[in-house]
């Protein structure tokens, strides 16, 4: 049962604390499963040669996503344009979760976030952060092998952006978050990593591989063939002018499908220092 | 640096078909058609020619109500169903990324227009592009 928009509804789930909540304006409003799913698309499954040369595969691709929201929105939003978001039916989830993206083989499903039970309608636009300590350390964590001629590397990074990604709808194949009632429809949120290392089946010249990093720069801070670094070490290490494109990449990171999203930097505040400081 | 789409719609009336009437008397039929020309362009101008173009209807969000590409100039035009009044909307893709527009059209001549204004001045669709010029299948899953 589902009240005004100005009231919100606790769903329980699993039969643990409430993991979701439901804003919408009908109380009689019917119902479906919407899957909340997150998807690092091929280039994370099954691996992918950067703008570089680096052949690189992936063992594990953490990421935490938190405040995951997807809305039905009218008008449809436009992450483009400076209308703001208007939805008369959400849903959130209250708490982080990570996934790894690198989970299953390429037939494999996109990774499922979360299965809620939500009011029937057109989720159009979804929205998520990825926010590093006090939540998590390491909102993004990459963890695999680059390989080029006859140097292999083990890396680990463990990145830290503080975004949130406000994307409009899912533009794929198919269409997406359409919820029938008593029927299930799932929303995606995608991360383009190829705009992290870029892609060697493009061109040299092409946008995509002009702002990609590559993977020569962390190629660079290897010892003893392995790579294991943070956000921090990274600011430290990398060039300046290095260190401020992989923040710039960050924003790109996030999409729905093929469809783009707005970026913006969250201050993430740690309540916990600031009752201690007092 | 061809890095910005731009994405535009252009409404238009298109008038035709005047004919005679049978040799009972003096007389013309004109008929029109409501047509809405999408065009897509970099932001040095060059138009996006061949991006995959999918039209839905407001009447069915999920199933292609039209599909094409865009034409060499980054056009494409379709003539909207005027029984089915509602939002339109044109997803235009290449090369992995891709842009929806929500033309709303129906009601009245003068809020249609005004909506059709609207969308005009506010879907003038700008975003970073990176790809190439050809369509390049980004490898993803569905």
């Amino acid at each position: 049962m589902f009240t005004a928009p100005s009231q919100q509804l606790i769903g329980l789930g699993l039969g643990t604390v409430a993991i979701y909540t439901v804003t919408a304006c009908s109380p009689s409003q019917p119902t479906g499963t919407l899957e909340i799913r997150a998807n690092g698309e091929d280039f994370v499954r099954q691996g992918f040669v950067t703008k570089d040369g680096w052949q690189i595969t992936f063992d594990q691709v953490l990421v935490t996503l938190s405040e995951v929201t997807a809305y039905q929105t009218e008008p449809p939003f436009d992450p483009e344009q400076a209308e703001p978001l208007q939805a008369a039916t959400l849903v959130t989830l209250d708490e982080p979760v990570e996934v790894d993206l690198a989970a299953g083989d390429e037939t494999a499903e996109p990774v499922l976030i979360k299965a809620v039970d939500a009011p029937a309608g057109r989720f159009n636009a979804l929205s998520w952060s990825l926010m590093p300590a006090p939540l998590v350390e390491a909102p993004l964590t990459l963890m695999g092998t680059a390989t080029k001629a006859d140097q292999t590397i083990l890396f680990e990074l463990a990145l830290a952006p503080s975004l949130k990604f406000t994307c409009g709808d899912f533009i794929g194949d198919d269409r997406k978050g359409i919820l029938e009632p008593d029927d299930t429809a799932e929303v995606e949120a995608t991360f383009h990593f190829d705009h992290l290392f870029g892609d060697a089946n493009l061109p040299a010249d092409d946008e995509l591989n002009q702002t990609a990093l590559g993977f020569n720069p962390f190629a660079k801070l290897v010892t003893d063939g392995s790579l294991e670094a943070t956000q921090a070490d990274l600011q430290q290490q990398l060039s300046e002018a290095d260190y401020g494109k992989l923040q710039t990449i960050f924003s790109g990171l996030g999409h729905v499908g093929e469809g783009h999203c707005k970026a913006e930097r969250v201050e993430v505040i740690d309540r916990g220092a600031e009752e201690g400081a007092e | 640096m061809k890095q910005l789409w731009w994405l535009g719609i252009l409404s238009g009336l298109f008038i035709g078909g005047l004919r005679a009437m049978p040799a009972w008397g003096h007389g013309a039929i004109a008929t029109y058609e409501h047509t809405i020309t999408v065009f897509s362009k970099f932001d040095n101008g060059d138009p996006i020619a061949n991006a995959q173009v999918v039209v839905y209807s407001p009447t069915d969000a999920e199933t292609p109500w039209q599909t094409g590409t865009t034409n060499a100039q980054g056009e494409f035009t379709f003539t909207p169903d005027d029984s089915s009044p509602g939002n339109w909307e044109v997803v235009v893709r290449q090369a992995g990324h891709g842009k929806a527009v929500t033309i709303p059209l129906g009601g009245t001549a003068a809020s249609s227009s005004q909506g059709l204004n609207k969308v005009v001045a506010g879907s003038a669709a700008i975003w970073g592009f990176v790809g190439t010029a050809l369509f390049f299948s980004r490898g993803k899953k569905a």
